[in-house]
């Protein structure tokens, strides 16, 4: 039997509500903690050892300050191989919402005056691999449990995790779903990271993008039609936006000037 | 071929015989969509051609090879093959189109190597159609599947007060002596008058005036029409809807999924669909398909040309979900419509 | 060989791993035989065809036989690291078990090349479907006329199967022609004998071709085939005598997952080999 690997859970700015998402797969909890030799996990556990090396670094939440690039790039030199884990690590989740608008020290000033800040120096919110090497991800606002125990499975087993290749719709059709984008509803499947299994439509909720965007997304042709269904582009842009993260930076000034 | 007829009045009465033969299933409206589902009483059980609701979201492969199961158990040492129990299933309401696309997975999954997963639950399922009203997307008259002549074990065409029942097959013919008080093998002149008369009717629902001939030429000389596959690739969203709910779709893919801290896994086989951007794409990197338009024009070329050569015919039935489904219109009807150099298209309401 | 209605279709037997060597940086070579239960089980196959192997818990891929049939018992692959099955099998010691099922596929039509010339030329990592057509022939020797393969790649660290190509250059039975893109050659024993340029520059260099007594058999990336077909129309080369060996994607093996699918055919049944012919008859092929 090969040894355990040891695994870190490391977290930055965000609602901590990924490292949650492994708390709350309780019937598999006792099983990850004894595959994985379990180093670093402060929502979880009381001893961490902040200096062990790992195997597996799984890293939540976005970059925000000086500070968290320095800190991040310290857990790069401890782990062999490092997770970008949610939405937050992996593209910048809602706090990126409105990047690259070029007004953040504005939105600043309008919360925090002139406050001089002595501890870090903050920034626009950014992902894990504009500083450091990510060799893979679990995307999701959280992770759902199906696929984060995959993905952790396979990291544990010493392979990368697997990506899914489709939009949401997939797994909607699956569901027998019918597409709420016919019925005239915003719906951002088509664009977004499937691999959640579809729970917002499947309850006539449309999707609104939390896994991320997916490669090969048609903004411009989803764009155009939720203009037909009478959508101002203002408020499908914000939509795009929301979850959208550091990624649709470049696409929204592309749709912005296409008609 | 033996011909019942069976009066309306006793058609609930076969719930409690089919029911011998395995689980009912119906194409049912549930929250406004229709879709084949179990039914456990009478009272849902119809073969109506205005009761039961048209084109069911997902078709009949939805059961015959699910969206998605797992086909392998396996260990560090073993592959198993995963125990399928598969349920026997009696499908009442397929219409000519639907069962038109069984037929053409028999052969796609039985030629060559016989697929055993699709085998074990095709053997299963006894298929009863029903006749159909065509609404404005339905296009079977088009190509040449509103007629079924095999591939049914029953098949109930609705003549107002009763219905008569082609029947298809052995199994079907089990039914029928299960049933054998509720059937009459005495078909009058006026049962054959009602029929040709019925049929006439039928016919005239048909308003889809998508035009089929040559398509098979026009998909060979228009293959390079780029500006023709990109028009319909800069619309494309990739999303892969209209190969989950196309009756011929049979694309999958397969991914192995290990058990947290033990030493298995199982092997997935799902759904998949040529319209994603790896579809073609191989370990490395190199993508043989990279841009929407190429994935298109491999379905287009599947639907409208490619089975002639396999099967000797095209692999499109025309059940017109293609055009319900695809959330910007890039349908059989829209791409036809364009290989003929016209610009007419059939929107979805 | 698997039956046509076997209702294991989809289960791989077990292999054992029995030795593995670096080819290169990444590309490794792994002997397997059947392991276990499955010791009797006799696989035969042809040159050109291919098998799917599973790695635990990674997946299921397609890989090409890189051993001659006439060396029965032990199957051979060359394989690259380059996506999530072949990181998993790179991880693997002697004695680990891998999944495996096949052959599948056509090969190359041995039949239509005995007694022939043969003109092979390897591309890259195109070399290891063609390593099993060339052992296969040199193993009988006798049924075969000129054997002339043209074998071309990055650079000479990326030159596969060194040792045993170096020595066929000494060879009489076999016409070797090595050429790298780039050609810095560090090691003596490579002095000399190793070209610069593409594959597409060596055919000048062959001499005295009888178009009608040969058959080509071309393997590489999928940029390579169209400049080597053409220079194979050029000695007027029958196109229905050249073959190529082609890659896709590939789920089953078996026709029925779709995504090796080119025009009406599938890659897996009808191919991976195909004559020039095909590719004249059929949209996309390469």
């Amino acid at each position: 039997m090969k040894d355990k690997p040891s695994l870190g859970v490391y977290s930055f700015t965000g609602c901590a509500g990924c490292q949650l998402a492994i708390l709350d797969c309780e019937d598999q909890l006792v099983d990850i903690f004894s595959a994985a030799n379990v180093r670093v996990f402060y929502e979880a556990m009381s001893n961490n050892d902040d200096d062990a090396k790992v195997d597996i670094a799984l890293v939540e939440g976005s970059i925000n300050t000086d500070e968290q690039q320095e800190e991040l790039k310290a857990v790069r030199e401890k782990a062999k191989i490092l997770i970008a884990f949610g939405s937050c690590a992996h593209h910048g989740c809602v706090q990126a919402m409105a990047n690259g608008d070029g007004k953040w020290e504005e939105r600043f000033k309008k919360v925090y005056g002139d406050a001089e800040f002595t501890v870090a120096k903050p920034m626009e919110t950014r992902p894990l691999h504009e500083f450091v090497k990510v060799d893979g991800w679990i995307p999701g606002c959280p992770p759902g449990a199906s696929q984060m125990l995959k993905a952790l499975t396979q990291l544990i087993n010493g392979s990368p995790p697997t990506y899914t290749n489709s939009a949401v719709c997939l797994e909607c059709k699956f569901k027998e779903n019918e597409c709420l984008l016919n019925k005239h509803i915003m719906c951002l499947g088509p664009l977004t990271m499937g691999g959640c299994g579809a729970p917002c439509p499947s309850q006539n909720m449309p999707c609104v993008g939390c896994w991320g965007i997916i490669d090969e997304a048609n903004h411009a042709s989803e764009l155009k039609k939720l203009m037909e269904y009478g959508f101002s582009k203002e408020e499908i842009l914000r939509r795009f936006r929301l979850f959208g993260g550091s990624d649709i930076v470049d696409k929204v000034s592309e749709l912005l000037e296409a008609k | 071929m033996r011909v019942y007829k069976i009066s309306k009045q006793d058609e609930k009465k076969l719930f409690k015989v089919l029911e011998k033969f395995g689980e009912v299933w119906l194409p049912v409206k549930k929250g406004g969509k229709c879709t084949f589902s179990r039914i456990y009483s009478e009272d849902r059980l119809t073969f109506s051609q205005t009761e039961i609701c048209n084109r069911p979201l997902l078709p009949l492969k939805k059961l015959l090879l699910p969206p998605e199961f797992n086909t392998l158990d396996f260990n560090a040492e073993r592959y198993n093959r995963a125990e399928q129990n598969v349920p026997s299933r009696v499908v009442v309401g397929s219409h000519a189109c639907d069962i038109h696309g069984v037929n053409i997975l028999d052969k796609f999954y039985t030629t060559d190597f016989i697929d055993p997963f699709y085998r074990e639950r095709r053997k299963k399922t006894i298929i009863i159609g029903t006749s159909c009203e065509p609404d404005e997307y339905c296009f079977c008259n088009k190509t040449n599947t509103n007629i079924i002549e095999e591939g049914y074990d029953l098949f109930f065409n609705d003549l107002g007060h009763y219905y008569l029942v082609w029947v298809g097959s052995s199994k079907g013919d089990d039914i029928i002596r299960e049933g054998d008080d509720l059937f009459d093998e005495n078909i009058t002149d006026k049962i054959i008058g009602d029929f040709i008369n019925w049929r006439k009717v039928n016919e005239n629902f048909f308003t889809n005036d998508i035009d089929f001939y040559g398509v098979t030429d026009l998909m060979e000389l228009k293959y390079n029409d780029n500006e023709l596959w990109e028009y319909f690739g800069d619309k494309c969203l990739s999303c892969g809807q209209c190969t989950m709910v196309c009756p011929t779709c049979t694309c999958f893919n397969v991914i192995d999924d290990l058990e947290v801290n033990k030493n298995e896994g199982h092997r997935r086989r799902y759904w998949d669909s040529c319209m994603f951007k790896d579809y073609s794409m191989v370990a490395g990197g190199h993508n043989f398909r990279k841009t929407r338009a190429e994935r298109l024009k491999l379905w287009y070329t599947h639907k409208l040309k490619a089975f002639i050569g396999q099967f000797g015919n095209p692999s499109c039935v025309g059940c017109g979900r293609c055009i319900v489904t695809c959330p910007v219109d890039i349908n059989v009807y829209n791409v036809v419509s364009r290989l003929k150099g016209q610009e007419k298209e059939l929107i979805r309401k | 060989m698997k039956l046509a209605n076997d209702p294991h279709l989809y289960t791989p037997i077990t292999m054992r791993i029995i030795a593995k060597r670096d080819l290169c940086p990444d590309v490794r070579f792994f002997q397997m035989v059947p392991a276990g239960e499955f010791k009797q089980v006799k696989i035969d196959y042809k040159p050109g065809q291919f098998m799917m192997l599973s790695a635990f818990g990674a997946g299921e891929g397609p890989f090409s036989i890189s051993s001659p049939p006439s060396r029965k018992g032990i199957i051979e692959f060359g394989i690259r690291k380059a996506g999530k099955v072949t990181e998993k099998l790179f991880t693997l010691r002697d004695g680990d078990t891998v999944g495996l099922r096949g052959p599948f596929g056509n090969g190359f039509p041995i039949e239509k090349m005995l007694g022939k010339d043969l003109i092979i030329v390897a591309g890259g990592l195109g070399v290891v479907p063609l390593r099993s057509l060339i052992l296969y022939a040199l193993d009988n020797r006798e049924s075969f006329g000129r054997i002339i393969f043209i074998y071309g790649f990055k650079n000479v660290e990326e030159m596969l199967f060194n040792e045993v190509l170096l020595e066929m250059l000494d060879s009489d039975q076999i016409e070797l022609y090595l050429t790298a893109d780039k050609c810095e050659v560090k090691d003596d024993k490579y002095k000399g004998r190793i070209c610069e340029g593409q594959v597409t520059g060596i055919f000048k260099d062959l001499k005295n071709i009888d178009p009608g007594r040969t058959v080509a058999a071309v393997c590489g990336p999928p940029v390579m085939y169209k400049f080597v077909v053409d220079k194979l129309l050029e000695f007027n080369i029958g196109k229905n005598n050249i073959f190529l060996s082609l890659e896709r994607r590939m789920k089953c093996g078996v026709g029925k997952c779709g995504h090796c699918s080119i025009d009406y055919i599938y890659t897996c049944m009808e191919g991976p080999v195909f004559s020039y012919w095909d590719v004249i008859h059929m949209r996309d092929l390469i």
